[in-house]
């Protein structure tokens, strides 16, 4: 029972895990056929912003994966499972974004906007994860103690 | 609340629809949302209207009056079609710049014809697009619009018509107020009869050949404007040291290079004289300055 929940929570993890990688792809493909119409011009907030969903979204979730699966079982995991992928989504949008105006040789005061609201909802999340991480541990510890095998 | 929110994807809809309604909203405000901040009055019927006297002598490519000469050539080099003009005034004052509809402002555009036969100029080639940033020394006809720094070097004009250029992190706009004209876009092309770019010189929207407009001074009252066409089969573009280079063997001391790309436009007696492009089709494209020269 124990075991076969832990692969239900593993499953959720490699699912999001598997959406941050497509994502990444996504990223990396728009980045090409925009640049197909940019004569030659590059941004390198567009060039790069793959690496949001792909280190902030699937190697954290891996990292979580191999570390503490197990915080997926408490209700508050889904608060900051959100916010964390809200603050990935917001740096990845407003990275694209930085891109399409420094391409056109523009700017914009806004782009403040993603940047704070990312980085804020990443620190909520990742706050929650600790916290989680630190709890889940903590019950761990008597269980271990239970264990025949000890 | 929270529990509204707890249930899968609910959230991420929420929040998506933020994201793509706030990315909208920078688009239009970047691109489209027009801020009209000043409107310039005309200065037609004033006391400083010039009267011509002499009837001109127009040609399809060149100009002649008392106060004004302007001879246009076009050359096939570098692969690519230039068009070089050649201008000569007599006094600073007819070299002139203008805002489309006649109004400062972000996003305030029209194309580089319109503004031009709205001002009755002459000659005309399109500016440094002020209007697409927020930074950016603008001063035109003697009067500032603009005074936030950007990181570009500066073109300024004096009264007398003499051009010079200037770092705009390193001098205020209030020690060139008293100027004629400041246009803010570059790199300088050639300052003092030396070429300043090198191949690797590039403005940051452009970086390789393209479609180009820069203007230069050879003496007092005596300028070049040149346009290249580019980013077709049949004309590639100039490269920012190509572009230098044609300036420096026609003696110019002093060489900046404006706005380019699909903004690139030379307009004479009405007429544009090259071809425009964004590399898909040949169309003008609207911008929110000029540089002319007329009365």
């Amino acid at each position: 029972m124990f075991i076969s929940g832990i692969k239900i929570k593993s499953k959720k993890i490699h699912k999001t895990i598997a959406v941050y990688l497509l994502l990444a792809l996504v990223a990396i493909a728009v980045n090409l056929i925009y640049s197909l119409f940019g004569h030659g011009v590059h941004s390198a907030a567009m060039t790069w912003m793959f690496l949001y969903p792909l280190l902030g979204g699937a190697l954290v979730y891996f990292l979580i994966d191999r570390s503490s699966p197990l915080i997926t079982r408490f209700v508050v995991y889904r608060i900051a499972y959100n916010s964390y992928n809200s603050g990935i989504g917001a740096l990845t949008v407003g990275s694209f974004l930085k891109g399409i105006l420094e391409i056109a040789g523009t700017n914009s005061d806004y782009l403040a906007f993603f940047i704070i609201l990312g980085w804020l909802l990443i620190a909520i999340g990742l706050a929650i994860f600790a916290f989680l991480t630190v709890k889940n541990s903590r019950r761990a510890q008597p269980q271990k103690a239970q264990s025949p095998l000890n | 609340m929270i529990k509204f929110f707890s249930k899968p994807y609910r959230w991420a809809g929420v929040f998506s629809l933020l994201l793509v309604g706030m990315f909208t909203f920078v688009l239009l405000d970047a691109f489209v949302i027009q801020k009209s901040m000043v409107i310039v009055a005309s200065e037609t019927g004033t006391e400083t209207a010039t009267v011509v006297e002499v009837e001109p002598v127009v040609t399809e490519t060149s100009y002649a009056d008392e106060h004004i000469e302007i001879s246009i050539e076009t050359l096939q080099e570098y692969d690519s079609t230039i068009y070089v003009a050649d201008i000569q005034i007599s006094d600073a004052s007819y070299l002139k710049t203008a805002f489309a509809n006649s109004t400062y402002g972000r996003n305030v555009k029209a194309k580089t014809s319109d503004i031009a036969a709205a001002q009755n100029a002459i000659f005309a080639i399109n500016g440094d697009y002020y209007g697409f940033r927020d930074e950016g020394y603008v001063l035109r006809n003697g009067v500032v619009y603009r005074d936030s720094a950007s990181e570009n070097e500066a073109l300024v004009i004096d009264k007398t018509g003499n051009f010079s250029i200037v770092s705009e992190s390193e001098v205020r706009m209030t020690s060139l107020s008293e100027n004629w004209q400041v246009l803010s876009f570059g790199p300088a092309l050639v300052e003092n009869g030396t070429i300043t770019v090198d191949s690797s010189s590039e403005v940051g929207q452009a970086k390789e050949s393209n479609p180009r407009t820069a203007i230069g001074q050879i003496s007092a009252g005596h300028y070049l404007v040149i346009v290249s066409d580019g980013r077709t089969d049949e004309s590639e573009g100039l490269s920012l040291l190509e572009l230098a280079q044609e300036f420096q063997e026609r003696g110019c001391t002093v060489a900046y290079n404006l706005d380019g790309g699909g903004s690139s436009t030379m307009v004479f007696n009405g007429e544009v004289i090259n071809n425009p492009t964004d590399g898909r089709s040949i169309e003008e494209r609207e911008v929110s300055d000029i540089v002319y020269f007329g009365y």
